[in-house]
């Protein structure tokens, strides 16, 4: 079910609930953007991916090892 | 393209845009030229970061640890750069340096693995002991540790219950530095990017390289956007064994390597790790969008860490061959401790949903995350967080955030191992192996736990581009936040914070803010002055009031090879004798092998008048030495820190300064500094205490700022005739303070220099400059640090090392002469018109060394500036 409410409005938007070129002006905002604060993400990530075993997620970059 | 997103951002950001601006927003975003729904607004930019990452101390019950825990001291500077409007390059420098306490290992409480030892009959600090020799610990019949005590009537020992609680063993980690570089090169089209990236990140025990390379694909009239990410890491541990825990912790799993030194042992391994991700972002309406992505990476090899150890308890049921017994307990375990193991195959998944949301009435957005993590180690993570992005208006932005984060334990993860079998007390028994896991690991990071954590984002953007961020993060890992139950208990608890302040130059901001041939002007009219060499600082006045410059200044110089003494050669036996007379009768043991020293300077200058300029200069130090045994003295590892060397970082000094033009002539200045440097760089690092021997501060030359008021006044000539220039320097240093915290001040400065210029094209120019150099010795000396001064019984006394030559303050400062020669491009025009970037190498010619002192091979300065 929940699933659903995921996959369903996507691929209506997929086929039909075009949002106009110009109407995304809003979109566009800064605090729009998909990461807002990519300095303080990358910092606080750093920090998280040295104490969690989650670690930094799909994209690999070098990192130390945090061998502390 | 860049300039019209740009635009498109800018007249995003205004809270009230007037008619035109609506009607040109309109038109900009016209398909083909507007943002895909991924795709960063990526302008170019310079960016500067420092932050800050502090831990909780550990409970370690009744046992109080004197240690300062992990702290961390981050660096960060970057560029985004247009080489055309298709092609991108983004390039990184990151730099960590930490040092602190951190547990080692974990055993029941009653195992006492961090002991108080007294000076003058006060609790002094806490040693970690790992090795079974205060006693056994006792179990029931489940396996829990039992609380015993002896019976005084008959010494037999008797249970007083279970004691399940536990405690980490902590050790001092000594101060190391992380350096990483990384880069981006990116081709975008209309609605297609492909980018490739790579970078290194070295550190002593670690160096990891990688490569990545990613795609976007916008499509459904940029409404969804489809990214792709491929990346390639191999990694190398070379992690040099602590000699002071080496007798006690057992290694038979591995194979150690000999150190180049024979000090110590390395632990030597090797990983890779290959990771993909595929992600998907879609616009659901005019105010929301929606994005998924899917992660897996598979990593080879060596993935422990190299100084984590397990306590293992051997466990001889009564009548066994090991340690005492008695009517209430049924076993006795003799504790030993082995390097923990890890599989070398972790197959990793990642599935993250994200949606951000526009809040029309109040101009916000909400920003929410969830990301689900499976490996094949057993563990399984959610972490989820929520940001709400609020403009204020005025250029303001505050952004409070809340994560939450749960993981399940390792498989292999125990606190601790009891196995039903009896060992020797030989550290290489190898059948000790059989009777253990094929991996184990008790670091609490693959422990069951949950972590909260919030905190706030504060930008202000000026105009002219410049945004200035600072934010905070308090994070609290707890065993009971994790989600259902079975998370570790309260004893690894802890917390830490994080907090970050950073500088942001938008590049294009000038640009767009003139036509084309202002723009030019503009860059030409802020380099006018004649080109300074790198090494020369206060040379140059802005005199458009407004105007600011932020620039960014590197500086490394390296001492290696030959000891002098004043300005001649110093043989081994004269140091010997002579280059350690702090106090009468001392004699030198050791002398600085090499000595490097790294310095990044950020640069903002302001110009409130015509005639006045003023500057801030935060400075960044990194400094790494080792020691070698002088001739004729039989080395002592365990007295004269021959192992691997020492390095200290962080923040350094903070320069405060105004500039005044007091002459300004047909192509003559003259220019005036004064200023000041405050003391926030740190001058009271010590040694750590080993071998159960304190020791005191590290060598005066290692501490990161001079710890006093420091006043630096500077008087600038400089001439320009056609295509040569030229100019002279007079500077000094005069501290303020008779000494600093730690009991000395550095000696006092003048400096003086000329040089001479010449523009072999428009844009590049050559510098040949001469430097002279004053300084006076180390006033004074560390304050004395009591402690305990002997390996055998505690026999109180000062503990700052005095046996090496850079010890001594009399052994520093001198009369240098030096020669610079450098290199200085000014960008005219294009899209790096405004930028300068100088290099200058500079080469001593003569030293006239304070007593005994290591050789200098020479100094690389390297600026980058930006006006505007």
């Amino acid at each position: 079910m929940k699933l659903l409410l995921i996959i369903l409005p996507l691929a209506v938007c997929f086929t039909g609930c075009a949002v106009a070129p110009w109407e995304r002006g809003n979109l566009a905002k800064p605090q729009m953007a998909l990461d807002p604060h990519p300095l303080q993400t990358e910092l606080s990530g750093h920090s998280h991916g040295s104490r969690e075993a989650a670690g930094a997620g799909g994209s690999a970059s070098g990192g130390g090892c945090g061998c502390y | 393209m860049a300039a019209i997103k740009s635009k498109n951002k800018r007249l995003g950001r205004a809270n009230t845009p007037n008619p035109l601006q609506s009607l040109t927003a309109a038109a900009l975003l016209l398909p083909g030229v507007m943002l895909g729904v991924a795709q960063a607004a990526d302008e170019d930019e310079f960016t500067f970061q420092y932050g800050r990452y502090e831990e909780s101390h550990r409970n370690l019950g009744d046992v109080k640890s004197q240690f300062d825990p992990i702290s961390v001291d981050s660096l960060q500077a970057g560029s985004k750069i247009s080489l055309t409007d298709r092609v991108k390059f983004a390039f990184n420098f990151i730099q960590d340096t930490w040092g602190g306490a951190t547990p080692i290992s974990t055993a029941p409480s009653v195992r006492q693995g961090n002991q108080e030892y007294k000076q003058n009959n006060v609790v002094a600090g806490a040693s970690p002991y790992i090795q079974d020799h205060t006693g056994l610990v006792y179990f029931d019949n489940q396996l829990n540790p039992l609380k015993a005590v002896m019976d005084d009537d008959t010494g037999e020992m008797l249970s007083q219950g279970i004691d399940k609680q536990l405690a980490h063993t902590m050790v001092l980690a000594s101060p190391e530095t992380r350096k990483e570089g990384n880069f981006k090169l990116g081709y975008e089209w209309d609605e297609a990017a492909i980018d490739v990236g790579g970078g290194i990140s070295i550190e002593r025990d670690y160096e990891s390289r990688f490569g990545n390379l990613g795609g976007r694909l916008d499509f459904n009239q940029k409404q969804t956007s489809l990214n792709l990410g491929l990346s390639y890491t191999n990694s190398d541990t070379s992690a040099r064994q602590d000699h002071d825990a080496q007798p006690y912790i057992d290694y038979v799993a591995y194979n150690l390597k000999n150190t180049s030194d024979n000090y110590g042992k390395l632990l030597v391994g090797n990983r890779e790790d290959w990771a993909t991700n595929v992600g998907l972002t879609q616009i659901l309406s005019k105010d929301s969008l929606i994005k998924f992505g899917v992660g897996y990476t598979r990593s080879t090899g060596y993935m422990a860490n190299p100084y984590k150890a397990v306590t293992v308890f051997f466990v001889e049921p009564i009548g066994g061959q090991v340690g005492e017994y008695s009517s209430t307990i049924p076993y006795v375990g003799q504790s030993k401790v082995f390097l923990e193991k890890r599989p070398d195959l972790r197959n990793q998944w990642n599935f993250s949903t994200g949606y951000v949301q526009y809040i029309n009435p109040i101009d916000a957005a909400l920003h929410f995350d969830y990301r689900f993590f499976h490996d094949d180690w057993g563990i399984n993570a959610h972490t989820f967080e929520a940001d709400w992005v609020q403009p204020l208006g005025a250029g303001w932005t505050v952004t409070p955030r809340v994560r939450y984060y749960s993981q399940d334990a390792a498989d292999f993860y125990k606190p601790y191992l009891a196995v039903m079998h009896a060992t020797d007390s030989n550290l290489t028994n190898k059948n000790d192996l059989n009777y253990l896991p094929a991996n184990y690991s008790s670091d609490q990071r693959l422990s069951g736990y949950g972590a909260l954590s919030g905190g706030l984002v504060l930008t202000k953007q000026f105009a002219k581009g410049l945004t200035l961020e600072a934010g905070f993060e308090y994070y609290n890992h707890k065993g009971s936040f994790k989600l259902g139950s079975g998370g570790e208990s309260d004893y690894a608890d802890f917390s830490y914070y994080t907090a970050n302040a950073a500088l942001k130059v938008n590049l294009e901001s000038v640009g767009r803010a003139m036509s084309g041939g202002e723009h030019d002007h503009h860059a030409m009219h802020h380099n006018h002055g004649a080109p300074l060499p790198a090494g020369v600082m206060f040379g140059h006045v802005m005199t458009t009031p407004g105007d600011i410059m932020v620039g960014y200044r590197y500086m490394y110089s390296r001492q290696d090879g030959r000891m002098l003494h004043e300005n001649e050669l110093a043989a081994d036996q004269d140091i010997v004798s002579n280059g350690c007379n702090l106090e009468p009768g001392l004699t030198c043991r050791t002398s600085p092998a090499f000595m490097n020293m790294h310095m990044h300077m950020l640069d903002i200058m302001y110009a409130p008048t015509s005639w006045l300029n003023l500057m801030v200069m935060p400075q960044f130090m990194d400094m790494d030495m080792k020691v070698r045994s002088l001739g004729g003295v039989t080395p002592d590892v365990n007295r004269d820190h021959l192992h691997g060397g020492h390095e200290t970082g962080g923040v350094g000094d903070t320069g405060l300064y105004a500039m005044f033009k007091l002459y300004q002539g047909a192509g003559h200045d003259i220019n005036m500094g004064v200023g000041v440097t405050a003391p926030t760089g740190a001058v009271d690092i010590k040694l750590k205490r080993m071998h159960t021997k304190d020791e005191g501060y590290i060598h005066y030359g290692m501490q990161l700022g001079s710890g006093t008021w420091d006043f630096k006044p500077s008087i600038t000539y400089t001439g320009k005739v056609d295509d040569w220039s030229w100019g002279a320097q007079l500077n000094g240093t005069k501290r303020l303070e008779n000494r600093n915290q730690a009991g000395f001040a550095f000696g006092d400065q003048l400096q003086s220099t000329a040089w001479g210029s010449y523009s072999l094209f428009n844009w590049l120019s050559a510098s040949v400059r001469g430097i002279y150099t004053v300084q006076g010795a180390v006033k004074h000396q560390f304050n004395a640090v009591i402690g305990d001064t002997s390996e055998g019984d505690p026999i109180m006394g000062d503990v700052n090392p005095k046996e090496g030559s850079m010890d001594n303050p009399k052994n520093y400062g001198g009369r240098y002469w030096d020669v610079g020669f450098g290199l200085n491009a000014m960008i005219p025009s294009g899209s790096l018109a405004g930028n300068t970037f100088s290099v200058e190498w500079l080469q001593p010619v003569e030293d006239d060394v304070n007593g005994y002192q290591l050789e200098r091979n020479g100094t690389l300065n390297a600026t980058w500036s930006y006006g505007f």
